[in-house]
């Protein structure tokens, strides 16, 4: 029996859900199997791993608060990211606009720090995060307009500059550098948590960062930014068809430059939540947020509702497993990266399913009976 | 034993998703002989032939060749059954030579590439009676010779059956007539031909038998020596249809749209249109014949504004328009479409809705920052229901839509705005008749509205029913203006292949000038010593 491809006209919700979330259940198995090779048991892991180590836990608050830190710089990167990706500018560079916006927003704590009072020192860090960040990716777009040069060779070049900054800062003991912590002959990055640390808002014993109401406020903004205004209408044509556009009358060059400058200085405003949380810079600052963000936002189709469930459930993974492996000490927390890897390349599985079907090939005609 | 055929489909049903393209067809083909194959749009005919290429399995049938059933899973195994393709968009590798383009597709050609390769092929091609450099590449040739190097590849590879999806859509009256030479020769060899084309004179001129496809069904094959144009569109359409195009005589005005002296250069800095003088009145319809790539689509788009120009000056209602952003020219009337060989490339964006695509020239109108919707779907709906678009919704994606559909949609939309200025290229490209009847109306309508359309087509004999005037170009050059109701197919092919030239016919006035014109008398004949 022959089988062969037939596309699919249109697949319902249901169908669509319990496909994404077949994909997911059968990365657990196979991620469990694995789990069981190494002589763990994952029903246990897992258990440990989704629960993020808080039941049973007496601060558990405290786990959730560590999880929302892990939770806003990746959902924000992603909404950031959607947006450059939604005009079919391949911004991969958010690891490196990432890094500029944290050492900006740092700068900012370090110099304005000791002289403003908090609350504008915090404003201004996030103003200089996205500053620094909007300008690195509107560099490239702005090249890329200029002079037609490929963004996703730039963007990811771009990260690997932004990268080494970051740590020749890390690694140079010198009396300019009050990034780092005078007191230790090692160069180590020095915290200024004492000098601004973005505010919680109590709810019982646990905390809500601020940070996280602005992370979704953002996302509901840029919700409706794309689908209603008229700029994110301009994002949608332009991605669609760079002739139509023109043809339009849009000013193709300056939306390409907008939507880069604004989605990288989302990603700089991310940055900056981060360090004002954090309080220290380090060269791990990012947390891959700048590629995870990639896959959060293809995740999601480019959903911006999608991405913030996208992210919160790559959260959950990520710290979950970080929880896990201070129990199952054998199980080091990269498990996640290689569960997060199956879990994609089902989703992506599941997405052939919803446009297409499987059939057998009928034969049809009459039966001559000569094979 | 019955008749042998060459091949022979039977109840053939392809369906993708819920669109049946193919529903139980039964087509013969015997040896020797051209079959033409015709239907309108969607119809299936390329779905049909994609299935006896290889390219898609049927769901259900039988295909036989020679008699023997065969399952035809690739291109390669319909090579193997002597079964070759010419598609419609040429699948050709545009840096290599005629030569490699053939060899790359050969089987057991050994690793290395021999210098005997250009030899072989040229003899090959002159066994068949075929004039062809094997040396030239690809991207400097002529439409109609990458055609030819098509065919060529296709009988080198040992196809006695031919298919030809639409070859004289992009050719000249005097190379379709050569391209039928050719396509006669090969059947007095034993060829099986099958071509597909809309044009209902041509399967009349080539063909022996003609095979009927209507929505993916099979209506039925006739003897062509049997029928006429007539019987052909009822069997193609369902129903009666009146296959003239009206004429609607118009007070005409004064002129809208004034070229003068318009050189402009194309992607790779040659001149594309050469010192170029015309003008639109309103209440006419202009045409613009030409060879394909003759300046045409640059033309359009520096009236659009889109395409910097490099002389000369453009006047709409004795303003001057050169220099002005698409959009200020748009806020003139002056509405441009382009309909491009694969039809969606400028003037919509394929993976928006109709609603939004109906929104592209007046977002900006809306107050505030948020675009209104309610006004586009409201557009959307208007158009719908004025143009019968068939669609599911007016939220549906603008690529979802059948091409006649797209089109009605983006003429509709330029319409709805008001021009007073229209400039359409191919509008009707690859549409069936129907369709194309449909868009005849509407530029019809326009035109007794007092519009001035500038209507770009490649089909001489809808030319000369639709237009009033026809404007020829031959490489960027104005060849002359002729009245469509007085010239002839071949004095237009003439012009466009630039052995006729009839730019000083009359001589009481520079051609292309209005003698009422709005240009200032200070300019008057600015520009005339170039042509």
């Amino acid at each position: 029996m022959r089988f062969h491809v037939v596309k699919r006209d249109h697949c319902p919700l249901w169908k669509l859900l319990g496909l994404y979330v077949l994909a997911v259940a059968v990365a657990l198995v196979l991620g469990g199997l694995l789990l069981l090779a190494m002589g763990v048991n994952p029903i246990a892991y897992y258990g440990r791993m989704f629960t993020m180590g808080m039941v049973g836990n007496k601060i558990a608050y405290k786990s959730f608060e560590n999880y929302l830190k892990v939770f806003v710089p990746l959902a924000l990167t992603s909404v950031a990211l959607s947006l450059a990706f939604k005009m079919r500018f391949w911004n991969i560079g958010g690891e490196g606009q990432f890094i500029l916006g944290a050492v900006a927003a740092a700068t900012v704590a370090f110099k304005a720090g000791p002289v403003l009072p908090e609350p504008l020192t915090l404003v201004l860090m996030c103003l200089a995060g996205m500053l620094a960040a909007g300008l690195y990716g509107a560099f490239v777009a702005a090249l890329k307009v200029r002079f037609g040069t490929n963004e996703t060779l730039m963007t990811l070049m771009l990260n690997y500059v932004a990268l080494y900054f970051i740590t020749f800062l890390g690694e140079t003991k010198a009396p300019w550098n009050f990034y780092l912590d005078d007191t230790s002959a090692r160069p180590i990055f020095t915290s200024f948590a004492s000098l601004a640390s973005f505010p919680k808002i109590p709810i019982g014993k646990f905390g809500l960062n601020i940070c996280v109401i602005l992370t979704l406020l953002i996302g509901v903004l840029v919700y409706v930014y794309l689908k209603y205004s008229k700029q994110g209408y301009e994002i949608a044509v332009v991605g669609d068809s760079v002739g139509t556009a023109r043809y339009a009358g849009m000013k193709v060059n300056r939306i390409v430059l907008r939507t880069v400058f604004l989605s990288a200085c989302l990603i700089g405003l991310a940055a900056a939540f981060k360090v004002g949380t954090a309080g220290i810079l380090a060269t791990t600052i990012t947390d891959d947020v700048g590629w995870t963000g990639v896959i959060v936002a293809w995740l999601s189709q480019l959903n911006t509702g999608a991405i913030f469930v996208v992210s919160a459930l790559i959260s959950m993974l990520q710290y979950g497993s970080t929880t896990a492996a201070s129990t199952f000490s054998q199980v080091d927390s990269s498990f996640a990266d290689m569960l997060q890897g199956a879990i994609l390349f089902l989703v992506l599985a599941a997405d052939f399913y919803t446009r297409f079907r499987i059939v057998p090939v009928k034969k049809g005609g009459n039966d001559n009976g000569n094979g | 034993m019955a008749e042998q055929y060459a091949i022979e489909m039977r109840g053939i049903t392809k369906t993708f998703g819920s669109v049946v393209a193919n529903k139980d067809v039964e087509l013969n083909v015997r040896p020797g002989e051209i079959l033409a194959l015709l239907g309108e749009n969607g119809s299936g005919k390329t779905t049909l032939m994609n299935m006896l290429s290889g390219i898609y399995a049927p769901d259900s049938g039988e295909i036989r060749v020679n008699g023997q059933p065969v399952t035809i899973a690739s291109p390669q195994d319909a090579k193997r059954l002597g079964i070759g393709m010419v598609h419609q968009h040429f699948k050709l590798v545009d840096v290599f030579s005629a030569a490699d383009n053939i060899w790359m597709g050969k089987e057991k050609a050994g690793f290395l590439l021999k210098k005997n390769r250009y030899d072989e092929i040229e003899a090959m091609a002159k066994k068949f009676g075929f004039d062809l450099d094997p040396r030239k590449k690809v991207h400097n040739m002529a439409v109609s010779e990458k055609q030819t190097l098509e065919i060529i590849k296709v009988l080198y590879y040992g196809a006695k059956v031919i298919i030809l999806d639409e070859p004289t859509a992009v050719l000249t009256v005097q190379e379709i007539q050569k391209l039928f030479g050719v396509l006669r020769r090969m059947k007095a060899d034993g060829h099986s031909v099958i071509i597909i084309t809309h044009k209902l004179n041509e399967v009349l001129d080539i063909s022996d038998r003609v095979a009927i496809l209507r929505k993916g069904e099979y209506v039925g094959t006739v003897n062509t020596a049997e029928t006429n144009e007539q019987q052909l569109t009822e069997y193609m359409v369902g129903r009666k249809v009146d296959l003239n195009i009206e004429r609607p005589v118009v007070e005409k005005t004064r002129p809208l749209l004034e070229i003068r002296d318009l050189t402009i250069k194309n992607d790779e800095g040659a001149v594309a249109i050469d010192h170029v003088n015309f003008y639109i009145r309103g209440g006419e319809i202009l045409g613009v014949a030409g060879i394909a790539g003759c300046g045409q689509k640059e033309l359009c788009e520096a009236i659009a504004g889109l395409r910097p120009i490099e002389q000369g000056q453009m006047i709409h209602k004795g303003d001057n328009i050169v220099g002005l952003s698409p959009k200020a020219i748009l806020d003139k009337g002056i509405s441009m479409s382009f309909i491009p060989e694969d039809r969606l490339g400028m003037g919509l964006a394929p993976s928006l809705s109709i609603t939004d695509n109906m929104l592209l020239k007046n977002y900006q109108d809306a107050k505030g920052p948020f675009v209104d919707r309610k006004q586009g779907r409201a557009d959307a709906e208007h158009v719908i229901q004025e143009l019968g678009v068939v669609t599911p919704s007016a939220e549906t994606p603008v690529r979802r839509l059948s091409g006649g559909n797209v089109q009605k949609v983006l003429l509709g939309r330029e319409i709805k705005a008001g021009p007073n200025v229209i400039i359409t290229a191919y509008p009707v490209r690859g549409l069936d008749i129907n369709s194309s009847y449909a868009i005849y109306n509407i530029l019809n309508q326009q035109k007794k509205d007092g519009v001035g359309v500038l209507f770009v087509g490649e089909d001489l004999d809808v030319m000369m029913a639709l237009c009033d005037k026809i404007m020829v170009l031959c490489h960027g050059k104005v060849m002359g203006v002729v009245h469509a109701h007085k010239t002839t197919k071949e004095e237009l092919g003439l012009m466009m292949t630039g052995s006729l030239d009839l730019t000083n016919k009359y001589e009481d006035k520079p051609a292309g000038f209005a003698k009422d014109t709005n240009f200032a008398p200070e300019n008057q004949g600015d520009g005339k010593g170039e042509t």
